[in-house]
């Protein structure tokens, strides 16, 4: 099963936008690398629907109490309610606990299509 | 003595307050110190609007010296009422001088040199006098260079197994206190908290003593909470922290909450590296007293939820009117591997300083 989710030009490096994939809704992510990225547009703690929160970064793990080392711009989905932080470039990982992660999908680029597979 | 207590339980008490009275203290002030204590009666101002607690005051009432001095005050008597009868092994003394040094306003100096005294009085009166009993290092915190001081003159002693913070409205785990646990650390010393005068009802004094003891739990969250957020144990590795007469049973909420909460907000403190239970559990210890009675699969729930049975420590609070009785509180049936860690394993382990009571037995 595939599906042209939306065109490469619909969304610049750091956004994101809904889309359905068969009946799931979806959210479809552009990395500040350029690359796609999709998932269930259902956050796994209580279901907020992730494509109305915010694609932007966060400060990353350091040793130092009180640093900020504000990394990932445009990677790191915000959940809309609680703000729960998701690594879209790394299999949508929770960044408080990696072992929690968000369902996500294979996409791949044909000419101007995004496509979501399975 | 009836067969129950005919069994050795090896405790290490973790919470008995000696009490020092401001004239035992005169002989290890300087001057001017000394001088505004006999000459200008100086005291330490006090806060708490409540003398009706229990039949004499917060002591047990037989546990005021039969020469009519404070509970508290006399190593002779606490050895013939509570250490020979119960049999410890280890008793840590944690003080009397309310309010601590570190929560007077004003004047550092005098607190820092009450501080000063009442160590020394402390090792010469009681350490150095019973080799069961271990101490606790007062330090005025509010001047963390002259407490960093004290530490370093004091903290190498062996039976010197803690620095003392007390609770009030200090957030200990901000970064200028951090001086204080860098020198712990490197004295092989813990930090124990123990409630001073906290104002657990928004700051005021509720009518009541019943509705401020009932919640003195609550600030021992507060600051709980605040250590582990200030990253506190992120910075400094080696450090533990005993929580003592707060209890543990509020402990099971707080930790799903701070998890909760850190997956929530994770990125306000990016240098907490871990959940905040796993944090506690490795650096915390809670004494028991005072217990609220449960049955044994309450008490069992409680450990569960905890997720240890290695961090909390057995107190039993002497002389305070709520003593917890070693051999009564404890909800009965409890297994015997379990106690012992309650009475003094989970004490052992805690304090570096009791390393060489660890393999006995």
């Amino acid at each position: 099963m595939q599906e042209v989710v939306c065109q490469k030009d619909d969304l610049q490096p750091g956004e994101m936008m809904e889309s359905t994939f068969g009946r799931h809704s979806i959210v479809v992510c552009r990395s500040s690398n350029g690359e796609y990225y999709a998932f269930m547009n259902r956050c796994i703690h209580q279901g907020a629907p992730l494509s109305k929160g915010k694609l932007c970064g966060a400060p990353e793990p350091t040793d130092n109490v009180g640093e900020y080392n504000f990394v990932k711009e445009g990677d790191i989905l915000r959940c809309p309610w609680h703000g729960r932080e998701f690594d879209i470039t790394n299999k949508g990982c929770m960044l408080a606990n990696e072992k929690l992660k968000l369902k996500d999908f294979k996409v791949m680029v044909e000419e101007d299509n995004v496509i979501v597979y399975k | 003595m009836s067969q129950k207590q005919a069994t050795k339980l090896h405790l290490i008490d973790t919470d008995i307050h000696e009490r020092a009275q401001y004239k035992d203290l005169l002989p290890y002030l300087e001057q001017p110190y000394k001088r505004y204590i006999t000459d200008n009666h100086w005291l330490q101002e006090k806060h708490m609007p409540y003398t009706q607690p229990s039949v004499a005051g917060v002591d047990r009432a037989d546990a005021r010296v039969p020469d009519g001095r404070p509970a508290g005050s006399d190593l002779s008597f606490m050895q013939e009422q509570l250490l020979d009868p119960i049999g410890h092994d280890v008793g840590i003394l944690t003080g009397a001088l309310d309010p601590s040094p570190s929560s007077m306003h004003g004047w550092y100096e005098m607190a820092t040199a009450l501080a000063s005294a009442y160590n020394d009085w402390q090792i010469d009166t009681w350490l150095d006098q019973d080799e069961r009993l271990y101490g606790s290092v007062h330090i005025a915190a509010q001047d963390p260079q002259s407490a960093v001081k004290e530490i370093e003159r004091v903290g190498s002693h062996p039976k010197m197994v803690q620095v003392l913070l007390p609770i009030d409205d200090q957030l200990w785990g901000e970064p200028f206190y951090h001086p204080i646990f860098e020198a712990a650390e490197r004295h092989e010393l813990m930090i124990g908290m123990h409630h001073n005068e906290p104002p657990v009802y928004y700051g005021k004094w509720p009518r009541y003593f019943i509705e401020w003891h009932t919640l003195i739990p609550t600030a021992h969250m507060n600051i709980v909470t605040n250590m582990v957020f200030n990253g506190v144990f992120e910075k400094f590795p080696r450090l533990k922290l005993m929580m003592i007469e707060g209890g543990f049973t509020h402990m099971p909420f707080l930790m799903r909450k701070m998890d909760q909460q850190y997956k929530d907000l994770r990125h306000e403190v990016p240098w907490l590296k871990r959940k905040p239970s796993d944090v506690i559990r490795e650096h915390m210890c809670f004494t028991t007293q005072p217990l609220e009675e449960m049955t044994k699969k309450e008490f069992m729930q409680v450990m569960e939820q905890m997720g240890s049975d290695e961090i909390v420590s057995f107190s039993t609070d002497y002389p305070h009117w709520d003593y917890d009785s070693p051999f009564d509180a404890l909800p009965p049936g409890l297994d015997e591997d379990l106690k012992r860690k309650l009475f003094s394993e989970n004490a052992k382990a805690f304090y570096p300083k009791l390393k060489h009571l660890r393999k006995e037995r």
